[in-house]
């Protein structure tokens, strides 16, 4: 005979479908937009890893000052390396405010995947990057100008060495907005000209390194045999090439992130669901005790209450994940495609998402419930016939000083009577706040940083030159600089650069007479070093260290940087007296000829960090802001419900005795509003903390620095939308208050 | 001996406000027999039964049901033998809100690999009309005879009434004891009812009058009359 305890399921499920169904629909998106975004993440990653071989994907690219002529080929080949030619040419775009990086289409390394049109085939058409063009709203068809050469837009591609805009490996991040990369015929790119002509080359190694480890070995060797060849500019060994290995690294890394929120969100659940059933248990307890006595053993009933939680959490996670192959699959390829410039893929089954999204939920449901439905099922069943259900040894009344009014001592034992709710409602609040704070602090994050580099720039233009140009530009100062690397501790290494700076400068104001070196902020605070400590860099592409003692600290926020005396630079770095690098300036340079201008650094090139942000990852704040107010309501619906139930009898009681529904608002619903208050302010010092944490080390992995801020608007805004979601929720309690009638006090006398 | 109540002493709290419930009850019951426990509020009859019901512990002595003793019995063990000997009605219903009457009466039957047919013992307990209805749908004695329903419907050997009546009428009162008696005739139950209702004794077999945690009086009733003819 089939358990008759069964057939209360469904009816269960009806009599509470409200409660069900917020639990349902809550868990049910949760999953669908996880189990989206991990089929779409190991989709496109598995399409990402095999496009290395699919596409030819180099192992490295350098650039030489002038091309490598066929000699020097042929010497480098003998180091078990192809070298590919791959020059590109780039140029402003006139259309849009832009910088496309131009490159004959590749046929042998580094191939292009078609995504929408056709491939370039005569001197006049230019396939583009679809990112790039989706971005600055260009289509198939349209005319770009690039430099002086007008193309026609013949279809948009995905480089597979740009699967991530980085114009240069040293950026912070990506900017698939002001930077495209391009592809055009021979004839197309001859067009073009040669004065911003990159002699660019790619390589493979005849045997693939194992891992990075090897890799790096083998690209620094490579490195020796080149720099003794040739004048190197630029030299980028695959693995620290954004540009190819960040798509990769960040669509796994939002998995991890996004997993731990899912077990943290579930386990918060699961704690609902255990107060849910502790209350139904604490209702049934006569019946409880009377089946226990009648023979039904423990297991039985805790396998019966065990039942509701675990199959709306089935249900919800089969119900997510079929949403999550379908609806949200496409929303988070589409965040995917947002962001990086990845070829098409296919949608494969991933057992491994299963697993995470429905499996492990479930097991986090039945362990917790588990676990909470023994320790309370482990009463004799004479307790639970005389309804004491207390665990504790005594029961000895709280007291309160009697000097305290009496309705403030009644909340005081609401609360007191409610604890395991009240826990449970400041834990979740916790989670659903820095998930709220995550959501809406990202763009005033990005906007500050903005506001902070751009107000802290040392100067409106900042030119790298190829070799020294004079200018007549009132006020152009000239500077050395060298770019370095840190060393690999704590966080990985990462650029820097050294600034020679002469003394009593216009743009940065630091007396660097007497060798004193500074340091900018930010890579004071990312790496966590102070005023008179010693810190160690070294070359770029060499082994040689250098060791400087901080003199102080130097507000600029844009970037990594050392700043010290240029006769001090030359002479640590060994550098001809009349050389410098480039120029500090408050107006354009018009008078040095661009050929000679390595790149020009303008405030648009600072922000771009803040601007690709955004724009990548806007969508998703909002699914976070709106993820935590969901969250929130939930819990505390849930909670505050069960704190009415659990007291319906007494509601009942203070109505016959007269009491007016304010009053009696005030001692079962007020109490969850202070609770309520009190925790979205008290938890907002650890939130801020927690978020800090979280904050620097999702920015650890990027170059850069970007320092955690969130304004006192944000945390406003917070606890109104906070106060806000509880007071719908309170007005629906509120009405629970009111229905409950006058003779359940009379009725239930048991 | 069908059920052995050796020694059996029980007490509550420690120290000077310790409370000695029950002290030293010795009982024999025969199977088949109606045994009414008769007491004051306090006297100790519901720590007996639940004693008896192994819902609860003694401090000292036994009970033995054919022999088998369930102090010797652990947590698992005691869970088999209220499945398998026993089966309890309360003096409030206890049944399950959300189940209709016969699934309520199910519950007792799911226990037991031999239970009696449920719908003809709704029949019996004239609750067939009902079987459809949810508890809350019926009246106090109609709600009891689902509980005795459920409590029956696995044919145990003990039935164990704690007050059956204590929250009913006088002529609903009646009506469920005359089912309890039905219930033993017919299926041969052995009956142990608690009750301070003196009235009650006149349908007892035997009859056990406790008083401060001791048997005061224990006899065969050999004036045994019907339920129907009780009157208090």
């Amino acid at each position: 005979m089939r358990n008759p305890l069964i057939k209360r399921l469904p009816r269960e499920l009806k009599a509470d479908a409200g409660k069900y169904l917020v639990l349902f629909i809550f868990i049910a998106g949760m999953i669908s937009i996880i189990s989206g975004f991990l089929v779409a993440g190991t989709s496109m990653s598995a399409s990402y890893d095999e496009s290395f071989e699919k596409y030819n994907i180099e192992d490295g690219n350098f650039e030489l000052a002038w091309e490598a002529d066929e000699g020097l080929l042929t010497e480098l080949e003998k180091e078990a390396v192809t070298v590919y030619k791959n020059f590109y040419v780039e140029e402003e775009t006139k259309e849009i405010d832009s910088t496309l990086r131009v490159f004959i289409n590749r046929e042998e390394v580094n191939k292009v995947c078609l995504m929408e049109g056709e491939m370039p085939e005569s001197a006049a058409e230019i396939a583009i990057d679809r990112l790039y063009a989706s971005n600055n709203g260009i289509g198939v068809g349209d005319t770009l100008t690039v430099g002086n050469t007008s193309f026609t837009v013949s279809g948009t591609v995905a480089l597979s060495d740009y699967s991530c805009l980085y114009q240069s490996t040293s950026d912070m991040i990506f900017d698939a907005t002001l930077f495209g990369v391009a592809v055009v015929t021979e004839e197309g790119f001859e067009a073009l000209g040669d004065a911003h002509l990159h002699y660019s080359y790619s390589w493979k190694y005849d045997k693939a390194p194992a891992g990075d480890a090897q890799a790096k070995e083998m690209a620094e060797a490579f490195l020796e045999v080149l720099a003794q060849k040739a004048i190197v500019m630029n030299f980028i060994p695959r693995y620290v090439n954004q540009a190819i290995v960040f798509a990769g690294n960040d669509i796994g890394r939002d998995g991890v992130f996004v997993m731990i929120l899912l077990y943290i969100v579930m386990a918060i659940i699961a704690f609902v669901f255990a107060i849910t059933t502790n209350n139904t248990i604490a209702k049934e307890a006569a019946v409880i005790g009377t089946l226990r006595a009648s023979g039904y053993t423990k297991g039985e009933l805790v396998v019966h209450y065990l039942t509701m939680p675990m199959l709306v959490t089935l249900l919800s996670a089969l119900v997510g994940n079929v949403l999550g192959y379908t609806v949200m699959e496409d929303f988070a390829s589409g965040m995917y495609y947002n962001s990086y410039c990845l070829p098409t893929y296919v949608v494969l089954w991933n057992a491994s998402a299963f697993v995470k999204t429905t499996v492990v939920p479930l097991i986090i449901m039945f362990f917790i419930n588990l676990l909470i439905l023994v320790k309370k099922l482990q009463l004799s069943p004479l307790r639970f016939i005389r309804r004491d259900l207390s665990t504790k040894k005594k029961k000895k009344a709280f007291r309160l000083n009697t000097g305290i009014k009496i309705m403030t001592r009644f909340r005081l034992r609401v609360i007191f009577q409610n604890m395991p709710n009240y826990i449970t409602i400041i834990v979740g609040m916790f989670f659903a706040n820095t998930i709220m704070l995550f959501g809406s602090g990202m763009e005033p994050l990005m906007d500050h940083y903005q506001e902070e580099i751009t107000s802290n720039m040392i100067s409106e233009y900042q030119y790298l030159l190829k070799v020294p140009a004079e200018t007549q530009t009132e006020n152009a100062e000239k500077f050395s600089a060298q770019g370095m690397k840190t060393i690999e501790g704590r966080l990985r290494s990462e650029d820097i650069t050294v600034y020679g700076i002469v003394q009593d400068s216009l743009y940065i104001d630091l007396d660097v007479s007497g060798n004193k070196v500074y340091i900018s902020n930010a890579y004071a605070e990312k790496h966590g070093i102070e005023e008179g400590d010693t810190f160690t860099i070294k070359e770029s592409y060499g082994d040689t260290e250098y060791s400087f003692k901080v003199e102080g600290i130097y507000y600029y926020p844009a970037g990594l940087a050392v700043f010290m005396e240029d006769t001090y630079f030359k002479e640590v770095f060994d550098v001809e007296e009349e050389s410098f690098t480039g120029y500090f300036s408050n107006e354009e340079i018009t008078d040095i000829d661009k050929v000679y201008i390595a790149s020009e650094i303008t405030e648009e090139d600072l922000t771009k960090t803040s601007r690709q942000m955004k724009l990548s990852m806007g969508g998703m704040m909002f699914i976070f802001q709106a993820f935590g107010i969901v969250m929130f309501m939930l819990i505390i619906y849930l909670l505050s419900k069960i704190i009415i139930e659990k007291n319906a009898q007494s509601i009942s009681m203070t109505k016959i005795l007269g009491y007016s529904s304010g009053e009696i608002n005030s001692l079962y619903i007020r109490t969850t509003t202070v609770v309520v208050i009190a925790s979205l302010l008290l938890t907002l010092p650890v939130v801020n903390f927690l978020m800090e944490y979280i904050m620097f080390m999702a920015f650890s992995e990027y170059a850069g620095f970007l320092p955690y801020y969130v304004p006192m608007k944000v945390f406003v805004e917070n606890i109104l939308l906070g106060i806000g979601a509880y007071a719908v929720i309170a007005f629906f309690q509120t009405r629970r208050v009111k229905k409950v009638p006058m003779d359940m006090a009379l009725k239930n006398v048991e | 001996m069908f059920l052995e109540i050796n020694q059996i002493k029980k007490g509550f709290g420690e120290g000077e406000s310790r409370v000695e419930v029950l002290k030293g009850i010795d009982v024999s019951i025969e199977k088949g027999e109606i045994c009414v426990l008769l007491g004051p509020s306090g006297s100790g009859k519901s720590t007996l039964l639940n004693i008896i019901g192994g819902i609860d512990s003694a401090d000292s002595g036994y009970i033995a049901i054919n022999g088998e003793k369930t102090a010797d019995m652990n947590e698992k063990q005691l869970s088999l033998y209220r499945r398998k000997h026993l089966g309890y009605v309360f003096q409030m219903y206890n049944l399950i809100p959300n189940l209709n009457i016969k699934e309520n009466v199910e519950v007792g039957a799911y226990l037991s690999s031999n239970p009696l047919d449920v719908d003809e013992l709704l029949h019996t307990l004239g609750l067939y009309e009902h079987r459809h209805k949810l508890p809350n749908q019926l009246s106090g004695g109609q709600q009891q005879r689902t509980a005795i329903g459920r409590a029956i419907v696995k044919n145990p050997d003990i039935l164990l009434c704690d007050e059956p009546t204590g929250a009913l009428d006088y002529k609903t009162s009646k009506e469920i004891l005359k089912l309890i008696e039905d219930v033993n005739k017919k299926y041969g139950n052995t009956v142990v009812m608690v009750t301070h209702n003196d009235a009650i004794q006149n349908m007892a077999d035997r009859v056990i009058k406790l008083r401060d945690g001791m048997i005061r009086k224990n006899f065969v009733n050999t004036n045994k009359i019907s339920a129907t003819e009780l009157d208090w």
